[in-house]
């Protein structure tokens, strides 16, 4: 396919002078029955059974799957070598028989190859590439530098255990297909009420704090920013909370997600607050819609999210809606 | 190493009240840089506390040594002051800090200890008077915040070392290059210019390079990134550390100082102390420091000087940040001299 097939979305009233790129998103194909879905490891290591139910359960859906040579595949702690773990992402990227890229896990090795990634082939045949924590930093580098929308969901390794037929691997499988999301989130005492509509940008906060500065930091006004994190210490949140804060990336924001917070640590002398309660005091002072609680993150509640596509967020005073525009 | 080797003789400036010396440079990224007055007998020095809680005790060995030195110490509101982590609340703590900064009798601000805090606080301090009237502040860790901020934003030199919590309780018992690296911290303030001298190390790169000398901790160079606090690096000489942290953060972090061109432009890069988390059984990263800076920094020929001591370690001496220094690294010794 060619470029002129991804679907622009704008709901500007376009004028094309004037038509600035953040405006526009291209869109990836969606897939339909009989489409490949290449699997690749760009990060940590995983061991290929892992990856078992993940495979019979796309093979369900009617996708092939092809593996690629980093899933399974170990060196130290990353899934082979930076130069094997780029060359298998670059091969999926490329390769016209793939049309979708699932990640296997996510750990910590994207941002090592980053830069040597070739975008060239990809951004004339664009696909989706789904995955997050470490995979945050491509969502954010593919949404910054060539306005591709990409996919923040489970990965393979979440098919395990029985989940793979709950509603988060559900939604991902819509997602693939095309189908529009229409997410509702249960309330929470300290969300701010009010609706938002934006582009929608987010994922790790380890990962988006890192990306600050460099070519895959993404801007975030006008946009909706959802955030998730695992494993860190409150004081940690804090501070990379106050990151975002001091770099203006919270300033003008038309929406604000907080996921799931998962095996948050505290230091030997308390911090004396739980994580929601941090966060909290540190947006008390912004007035657009911000829910606490989302489903995504590292825990089973975990919804496909299209990063680069507009939602609208509301939220009210007994639930949270979050629907794709 | 031998510690002689180490810390060579320093050479005192002639003028020890001499203030705001200034060079200016034809470069527009070398701002003009104020040199806080420095200490002579009879000075005051105050401990302020903008981060982590510490008890007046706790503060006691560097209240007596600093005394020794000749100074008087003025202890802040927030020594001894708790709110569960912090040393107070956030206003408090920048009450306290403000109100050191603008005494006109207080000549300089050691701070009690690091932890975590300052980015919560520094947008709120308002440093018109300090500006004017600059004085040494003195902390590392969680003060890197302090750095970056003040020698960017300011143009004012600051002290990159030990703090109160780092001063051992028995001076007669202590390891020598920690009652060194405190001796530093005087000498520093005297005005004296340093020379450190290092033994040469196989991973080193040789070079030569003069520039001002920025940086302290990475977690918190990488967590003021894109704030009014950055650290700008372009024709400086960085230096590094860390502590706690795994190897795959300290990595992942040296990408975010490469990503954000931070390594660029060096004179010279000094990497000191980093006192690693262990990698957790079968999550084993496979790659030391050496390598991991390397790799980043390969393709540019300033020089490098590995195991630096400046951390979070006994061995942690006294850098003045902002101010001009020489990095010589050579198969014979690594020195790094004020200029």
């Amino acid at each position: 396919m060619n470029i002129g097939d991804c679907n622009a979305v704008s709901s500007f009233t376009i004028h094309y002078s004037q038509l600035t790129i953040q405006e526009m998103t291209i869109i990836p194909p969606y897939l339909k029955r009989g489409d490949t879905i290449g699997i690749v490891c760009p990060a940590g290591y995983m061991p290929f059974e892992k990856a078992e139910t993940c495979i019979e359960t796309l093979t369900g859906w009617g996708f092939k799957v092809i593996p690629g040579k980093t899933l399974g595949h170990q060196y130290n702690y990353f899934s082979g070598t930076d130069k094997e773990r780029l060359e298998d992402l670059q091969h999926m990227m490329n390769d016209k028989n793939i049309d979708a890229i699932l990640c296997g896990r996510g750990g910590y090795g994207t941002g090592r190859i980053i830069d040597q990634l070739d975008f060239s082939g990809f951004v004339k045949r664009p696909k989706w590439i789904v995955g997050f924590s470490d995979i945050t930093l491509l969502h954010c580098h593919l949404f910054s530098n060539y306005h591709i929308a990409s996919l923040h969901a489970p990965m393979a390794a979440a098919f395990n255990d029985g989940e793979y037929k709950n509603q988060y691997i559900e939604s991902l499988h819509a997602a693939l297909l095309g189908k529009k999301a229409d997410y509702t989130s249960d309330a929470h005492p300290f969300n701010h009420q009010g609706n938002g509509y934006g582009i929608l940008v987010g994922g790790n906060l380890s990962l988006l704090v890192n990306a600050i500065g460099t070519s895959s930091d993404i801007k975030t006004k006008n946009k909706i920013l959802f955030i998730e994190e695992i494993g860190e210490y409150i004081y940690g949140i804090d501070r990379m909370m106050y990151q975002l804060k001091r770099s203006g990336k919270l300033n003008h924001l038309k929406g604000l997600i907080f996921g799931t917070f998962s095996e948050m640590k505290d230091t030997t002398i308390p911090f004396g607050k739980t994580v929601e309660e941090v966060i909290k005091e540190l947006v008390e002072e912004y007035d657009y819609p911000i829910c606490f609680g989302f489903p995504v993150g590292h825990d089973k509640e975990n919804y496909a999210l299209k990063i680069g596509v507009k939602y609208s967020l509301t939220v009210q005073n007994d639930l949270v809606k979050m629907k794709e525009k | 190493m031998n510690r002689k080797d180490f810390l060579s003789a320093v050479v005192p400036l002639a003028t020890f009240t001499s203030a705001f010396t200034s060079q200016t440079s034809s470069s527009k990224t070398h701002r003009l840089k104020k040199i806080p007055p420095y200490l002579k007998k009879g000075d005051s020095i105050g401990i302020c506390c903008p981060s982590g809680y510490i008890s007046l005790e706790e503060c006691q060995p560097a209240i007596k040594k600093m005394e020794e030195w000749g100074f008087n110490i003025r202890i802040g509101t927030t020594v001894g002051l708790r709110d569960f982590t912090f040393a107070g609340t956030d206003e408090e703590r920048a009450q306290d800090l403000q109100q050191m900064m603008d005494d006109r009798s207080i000549n300089a601000i050691m701070l009690g200890r690091g932890g975590y805090g300052a980015v919560r606080i520094i947008d709120k301090i308002d440093f018109t008077e300090f500006e004017k009237r600059p004085k040494w502040m003195i902390g590392f860790s969680d003060a890197t915040v302090f750095h970056c901020h003040i020698n960017h934003n300011y143009g004012i030199a600051t002290l990159h070392s030990k703090m109160c919590n780092s001063f051992p309780d028995d001076f007669s018992k202590a390891d020598q290059t920690q009652i060194d690296s405190i001796d530093s911290i005087r000498q520093c303030l005297a005005g004296e210019k340093m020379i450190y001298k290092r033994l040469p190390l196989a991973q080193n790169r040789s070079g030569e390079g003069i520039g001002p000398l920025v940086g302290g901790n990475l977690s918190i160079i990488e967590q003021v990134t894109g704030s009014i606090s950055n650290l700008h690096t372009e024709g400086k000489i960085l230096f590094i550390e860390d502590v706690g942290e795994y190897l795959y953060k300290i990595d992942g972090m040296l990408w975010n100082l490469k990503r954000s061109k931070k390594l660029d432009r060096l004179k010279g890069l000094i990497v000191g102390e980093f006192r690693i988390k262990p990698d957790d059984p079968g999550e084993e990263f496979g790659k030391t420091i050496y390598e991991m800076v390397m790799e980043k920094v390969q393709k540019y020929h300033y020089p490098v000087c590995f195991d630096f001591p400046v951390g979070h370690v006994k061995e942690n001496y006294a850098l003045k940040c902002g101010v001009k220094h020489k990095l010589t690294v050579s198969k014979n010794e690594s020195i790094l001299k004020e200029l």
